[in-house]
């Protein structure tokens, strides 16, 4: 189908949404909560839009809107541009010590005001790391309480039985909240030490043995060798396809 | 005064609502169990039965005797023998049980002849206070099921279209059309279709589900099955709040007369339809009202909302096609079938058709569940049925629809109240919430009260409404405690915007209400919170300082003997006079001074 996005006609599929069709377009709508391998989930409301359905106007999350046939989108206009920058503002306030809620704080020309600050804090209740946590399979993390009380946790803030130490929650954070430190072949997260495995090869630390011992139960068919880090699997295959062609 | 002929039959009616067995109504009714015994030479058959909510919690536990018509109110279990002696026996009054009207000063026998119910129109609240909720052949002799059999003999786009022309909108707050809801859900093909009756009544102080469910749950299970074949779903839900014991019980109770008579399972009333109903109890999250938040709860999932760009009645429970209704709305279901659309769209406004059920509480005389047609004024609810203010003081404003309604000032008391008429004065309807307020309340402080509430009971998934209602309430707070600034109300309207036109769900688009209503009403109140560090009302603890004035002291001592930190001294019979130094501004003296001899400086 066709929409209309900023003027544009770009092509929509039946069941993606609209950040999702516009995104393939080229058309940028700004985000927080969105990663490309998840659904939308519509909580930071950054990505809101102005959707004009034969007629009748309404300001949509574009993460979360199914696309509809005929609908005239505008992604900018005065009453977005101050959800989204009150929105920046309010998560600035409440994750001052984020350095990237300081930066788009800057960028989007938010004024100061007597709100309190909050240094201490860095996340954003983004919920990425809890939905990358549950579709890796391990739901070691979620999310607890409710309203101001809220955060990321593990149950009963004990270190997670089932947390693999991936480290997959804290790369995928995009406010930088999530701890993990690396010291000695030990990682820690999440109030939990990992051993690390070496890599034969190159005896550089590259995964936690849980990860490893996770990934092989449950896609034995990726785990080519499990002994090596990425960088020398990489300089072993190459190094076998260059005897391959040699020959 | 006797009641003449003592008729052969009497019923005793005594109300076990969760307020009167709150006042002892169960040892009341256990009483009259005990001690209704036939004796010879009495030929009157009597019995008692438990009933639900009559609504007027403010007098109860409240006894009726049928026919005879009488009412008595805050009975006790000491009182039984007396009642049965005299009223069952022979035929008297017991005139100190009786209601004393307070402004002709006479004693009223018969609740019809009281002005709280004398100005109610009883529909979804019907059969409350007169049926034993726990019994289905009571139920069956005041028409039960009667509009279900009904219903089988019409198509399910019947049953929808007479809906539709009664006008009915959904009770839970919206107030959408429920008759377009069904037929949007009725033309989806799906392998399966669900039903959700909403019982989790969040906001504080309202009990008007909880009273329904509790007192005539076959209205709800009736209602609940007619919609089932209006719409093709074989499963139903009751989603009940946990705090409601009762209402699970008699709901559990009546599910299960329901399916061993053949009004619930495989072959209702021997028609061939399928139908059952399983209750869910909610844990006690206010935003499982929302109805997206509250599919997510019975799916097992934490109790945050859905955006609703696809609406339930496409992709609900499980991803079905889903209606859900407030308990109210379903409880108007029967009554529509077996009256029809045209009586019931006589009743109420133009466009809001029928009654609406309030909890009128706060600081008015009569507290209460009332049941008035759409378009009854605030005057005639708060004066007329609820009796006044309280302590004769002067009205000062009423809470609408929960605690994210808005406040409505005295200059709108003759507001006819309806779905539209509320909104449009900066409120909502909501649930039926009607909290009355004196002058002597804080609006500021209202606000900030409420925002607090809600700060609580946001789920915390979206960020406007979880960081929006968090540093609104931070302003409020400020300004209560005399730090506010002018541009603090500008960054108040500000943030409002910002909720209502991002926020995921209706807790956050409404919870500015508070602000925004009290803010257009009240707007000189914040300014001399800001300005002149001032709180007229004696609420705001940081801004307020009491004094007593001798010339109007009659020395009582009353304020002396219950002030918590014995701030104030004086002789009997002499001015007295308050410890600023000792004083933490309860408040308690100025509330409680007959002569008004206290003063907000």
């Amino acid at each position: 189908m066709k929409i209309i996005v900023d003027g544009k006609e770009i092509d929509a599929v039946l069941g993606e949404t609209l950040l999702g069709a516009a995104r393939r377009a080229g058309i940028h709508i700004p985000t927080l909560c969105y990663h490309e391998s998840l659904e939308g989930q519509g909580r930071c409301r950054l990505c809101m839009v102005e959707v004009n359905e034969g007629g009748r106007k309404e300001v949509v999350a574009s993460c979360t809107y199914p696309v509809k046939e005929g609908i005239e989108v505008t992604t900018s206009t005065p009453v977005i541009d101050k959800i989204r920058r009150n929105i920046i503002m309010l998560l600035y306030k409440r994750a001052t010590g984020s350095p990237v809620m300081r930066q788009l704080f800057q960028e989007y020309g938010c004024p100061q005001n007597s709100l309190q600050e909050n240094p201490e804090e860095r996340c954003i209740l983004c919920n990425i790391c809890v939905r990358a946590c549950e579709e890796l399979g391990s739901s070691a993390i979620s999310l607890i309480m409710r309203g101001t009380q809220k955060r990321v946790a593990t149950p009963y803030d004990e270190a997670a039985a089932v947390c693999i130490g991936c480290g997959t929650c804290a790369r995928v954070c995009p406010a930088g909240a999530i701890e993990m430190t690396e010291k000695e072949g030990i990682r820690v997260i999440w109030n939990k030490a990992f051993a690390m495995q070496a890599c034969s090869r190159c005896g550089s630390y590259y995964a936690s043995r849980e990860e490893i011992a996770h990934l092989t139960a449950r896609k034995p068919e990726y785990v080519i060798q499990s002994d090596l880090c990425e960088d020398c699997r990489k300089r072993m295959m190459a190094e076998k396809i260059a005897v391959f062609v040699s020959e | 005064m006797t009641t003449q002929n003592p008729p052969d039959n009497r019923k005793i009616l005594v109300c076990c609502g969760t307020g009167c067995q709150a006042s002892g109504s169960m040892d009341v009714f256990l009483a009259f169990q005990n001690q209704l015994h036939p004796e010879p030479g009495v030929t009157v058959e009597t019995y008692a039965k438990a009933t639900g909510c009559n609504g007027w919690c403010e007098q109860g536990p409240l006894v009726k005797i049928l026919p005879d018509d009488i009412t008595y109110c805050r009975v006790q279990a000491k009182h039984v023998a007396e009642i049965i002696d005299k009223t069952i026996k022979q035929g008297e009054l017991v005139k100190k049980l009786l209601y004393r009207d307070p402004v002709t000063k006479k004693q009223v026998r018969s609740h019809h002849e009281i002005n709280f119910y004398k100005k109610q129109h009883k529909v979804a609240l019907r059969h409350i206070g007169e049926i034993d909720p726990a019994s289905l052949d009571d139920y069956l002799a005041y028409d039960g099921y009667k509009a279900l059999g009904q219903a089988f003999a019409m198509s399910p786009a019947d049953i929808i279209d007479e809906i539709e022309r009664s006008g009915l909108r959904g009770r839970g707050g919206a107030g959408f059309p429920t008759g377009r809801k069904w037929r949007s859900c009725a033309v989806q093909e799906a392998s399966e279709k669900y039903l959700v009756c909403n019982g989790d009544e969040g906001d504080p102080g309202a009990f008007m589900d909880r009273s329904i469910m509790e007192g005539d749950p076959h209205t709800v299970i009736e209602g609940m099955i007619i919609g089932s074949m209006a719409i093709g779903a074989h499963k139903g839900f009751i989603y009940v709040r946990d705090e409601y014991g009762l209402a699970v019980q008699n709901l559990g109770r009546a599910i299960q007369d329901a399916r061993a008579n053949g009004y619930l399972g495989e072959d209702i009333m021997g028609k061939g339809w399928a139908f059952d109903i399983e209750i869910v109890r909610g844990g006690g999250a206010f935003v499982c009202g929302e109805e997206t938040a509250l599919m997510n709860s019975i799916e097992g999932n934490a109790g945050e909302p859905r955006d609703k760009y696809v609406y339930p009645t496409e992709k609900g429970l499980w991803g079905k096609p889903t209606i859900i209704n407030n308990v109210e709305t379903w409880a108007n279901i029967p009554v529509i079938i077996l009256a029809g659309a045209e009586k019931f769209a006589s009743i109420g406004s133009k466009n809001s058709k029928g009654t609406k059920v309030f909890s009128l509480v706060g600081k008015v005389v009569n507290t209460g569940l009332v049941e008035v047609p759409m378009g009854t004024t605030l005057r005639e609810i708060i004066f007329d049925i609820g009796g006044g203010i309280l302590k004769g003081k002067a009205f000062k404003a009423v809470q609408t629809g929960g605690p994210s309604g808005g406040c409505i000032p005295a200059e709108l008391l003759d507001l006819e109240i309806d779905f539209d008429s509320l909104t449009e004065a900066g409120s909502m309807m909501g649930s039926g919430g009607l909290i009355v307020m004196d002058e002597h309340t804080c609006m500021v402080e209202v606000a900030r009260y409420y925002l607090h509430f809600l700060a609580g009971e946001s789920c915390g998934k979206c960020v406007p409404c979880r960081e929006g209602i968090d540093r609104m309430l931070e302003i409020l707070t400020r300004i209560c405690e005399g730090h506010g600034k002018m541009e603090d109300l500008d960054l108040l309207e500000d943030l409002s915007e910002t909720l209502k036109a991002a926020s995921s769900c209706a807790l956050g688009k409404t919870a500015t209400n508070p602000v925004l209503s009290t803010l257009r009403y009240f707007r000189p109140e914040y300014i001399s919170h800001i300005h002149e560090k001032r709180c007229a009302a004696g609420v705001c603890r940081s801004l307020t300082t009491f004094d007593i004035i001798p010339e109007i002291c009659t020395g009582c001592g009353l304020c002396e003997k219950n002030c918590p930190v014995q701030a104030i001294r004086g002789e009997k019979k002499e001015p007295h006079t308050i410890s600023q130094e000792l004083c933490i501004r309860c408040g308690d003296c100025f509330n409680r001074c007959n002569f008004g001899a206290i003063k907000v400086v």
